[in-house]
């Protein structure tokens, strides 16, 4: 098996906060392409560059982990001390962070401790909007929700089709929305929005 | 509930103008007149795009065809009067799931799609007669039952075009004086009613052809209409249910307005180059006219319905609904 094939087996460090945002909308995203570009990942794509970051200089790095089985380029802030300290923009127009940033950066610590054979218990959650970095604690129950969610994003199969999400306001924003259409399922079709937050939506 | 926001209108250019070069400059795509001097005479986001259809003398920089497959839209080619040449397809790299779905679906599974199309064929037949004040029109609600009940694709497609003499046969008292249907004639067009609708037919064919391309079926693989060597079946059974209430409507709304008159049409029946152009606008508008859903209650734009049943048809054969819901109109 060639290194690049092996790769493929690895869950994308991104793919983690995907997955806690919405497991369907990752599901579109990884087997059938239908996520639409939305304007806050083009925004995000040009804004990743060239951002200048208080308290120290940034460098991107790739990682990967077969045992963790995580792989995927993080941007780091190294202190004045030389400390790497992991980081996530965030483009979000609340001023705010979600748990599923705060899953995302704690992979990314986890990848950065395997390579560095040390503890790296905090990261930053850098927002655009406020221009304010967040200093996250990475704790036990992070890194468990991690590897929980490592092994679900591996057991995704084509033929399974994760259910509608718990919370419909998640939808509002979602560029998948067009196509995964779970306001009309819920009408054509009501028992596949049973047990999902589009219940009784039909 | 409102529909998603998606760009759907602004996502479909018409280029006609002859003489001109679609390139890019700086993330946007520019219509630019070579042949005269009047510059940039359209730009878009290249974001926001889709489809590009461009008829006769109008040619894309090189650049541009390689931007359009980075962001995966597709170009149609026609000639000048609309018939369709060919089209650049961007690559997409997730192909091979949805079509392996296609390629597996039953005979069982075909013909029950096949069912809902004509069923909602039929439906809208009868409710765009009843729209236009004609009634009497019983004989079409026992075909539809019929097609309900079909049992093989054959006895199917009979009772279609059984239903489909009889809706032809009211419809013509729909027309303004001096306009009849006749004996439809599929080609050459014997007669400007049927020149109209055989471009409608084709535009709202390319509609669908970009929908199912859009979301990456195989045009040519269809569920009831035979597949032959470069007819694109799909987009024809998929066609069937907007054929009423999107084709039909538009042709004899067009007559029935006076937008189009007899002198619009050259000795080979078809339509000038000026009633072409103006042809193009007002089909451009009628698909981005908003009409109330049926089952969703909110306005969309018929472009977006025609999409969005692409999508539909998608999931039923993909599975991930369990049938086909085909857009049918009641009233």
């Amino acid at each position: 098996m060639t290194a690049s094939s092996f790769k493929d087996e690895l869950v994308h460090v991104s793919a983690l906060n995907e997955y806690v945002y919405c497991p369907r909308r990752l599901y579109y995203q990884r087997y059938h392409d239908e996520i639409g570009t939305p304007y806050e990942l083009v925004d995000g794509r040009s804004k990743h560059r060239g951002q200048a970051e208080r308290g120290g200089w940034t460098t991107e790095r790739y990682f990967r982990d077969d045992d963790l089985g995580l792989h995927g380029k993080i941007d780091l802030v190294e202190s004045g001390d030389g400390t790497l300290t992991p980081v996530e923009r965030k483009r979000a127009e609340s001023g705010d962070y979600y748990p599923s940033d705060e899953v995302q950066l704690a992979g990314y610590c986890m990848l950065l401790e395997c390579a560095i054979g040390e503890s790296v218990n905090v990261g930053y959650i850098y927002l655009y909007s406020s221009d304010q970095r967040h200093a996250i604690h990475i704790t036990d129950k992070h890194r468990r929700t991690v590897r929980e969610i490592v092994r679900r994003i591996s057991d995704m199969e084509v033929d399974n089709v994760p259910p509608l999400t718990d919370n419909p306001d998640k939808c509002e924003a979602c560029s998948a929305r067009t196509y995964c259409m779970p306001a009309e399922t819920a009408i054509l079709e009501p028992e596949k929005a049973n047990e999902t937050g589009w219940e009784g939506h039909g | 509930m409102k529909a998603s926001e998606g760009v759907f209108d602004e996502s479909v250019v018409y280029v006609t103008e002859q003489g001109t070069q679609v390139r890019t400059d700086e993330g946007r795509i520019v219509v630019w007149d070579v042949d005269g001097d009047g510059g940039e005479l359209a730009t878009y986001p290249t974001e926001q795009l889709d489809t590009i259809n461009v008829f006769g003398g109008v040619n894309f920089s090189t650049p541009f065809v390689a931007e359009a497959n980075e962001y995966g839209i597709v170009l149609n080619y026609f000639t000048e009067n609309g018939q369709y040449r060919g089209s650049f397809v961007p690559e997409k790299n997730t192909i091979a799931e949805v079509r392996r779905a296609q390629y597996a679906l039953s005979e069982a599974d075909e013909l029950a799609i096949a069912k809902a199309m004509i069923r909602a064929k039929i439906r809208n037949s009868r409710t765009l007669l009843s729209r236009k004040g004609v009634h009497g029109t019983e004989v079409l609600k026992d075909l539809g039952v019929r097609a309900e009940n079909a049992t093989d694709e054959d006895s199917l497609r009979g009772t279609e075009g059984e239903a489909a003499e009889r809706y032809f046969d009211r419809l013509d008292e729909t027309l303004t004086d001096g306009w009849t249907f006749e004996q439809r004639t599929k080609r050459p067009p014997e007669d400007h009613v049927n020149s109209l609708l055989s471009l409608t037919y084709v535009m709202v064919k390319n509609e669908v052809l970009s929908a199912l391309r859009q979301y990456n079926l195989d045009p040519f693989l269809g569920v009831l209409h035979a597949d032959r060597h470069g007819r694109p079946s799909l987009a024809l059974d998929l066609q069937e249910e907007f054929r009423p209430i999107f084709c039909d409507a538009f042709a004899t709304r067009l007559i029935n307005r006076g937008t189009i008159t007899h002198d619009d049409f050259n000795a080979d029946n078809r339509l000038s180059d000026d009633a072409f152009k103006t042809y193009l606008g007002k089909f451009d508008d009628y698909l981005q006219e908003e009409f109330t859903h049926p089952y969703f209650e909110y306005s969309v734009t018929r472009r977006k319905a025609i999409r969005q049943q692409a999508i539909l048809l998608r999931k039923a054969i993909t599975g991930e609904l369990d049938e086909y819901h085909p857009l049918e109109m009641t009233r």
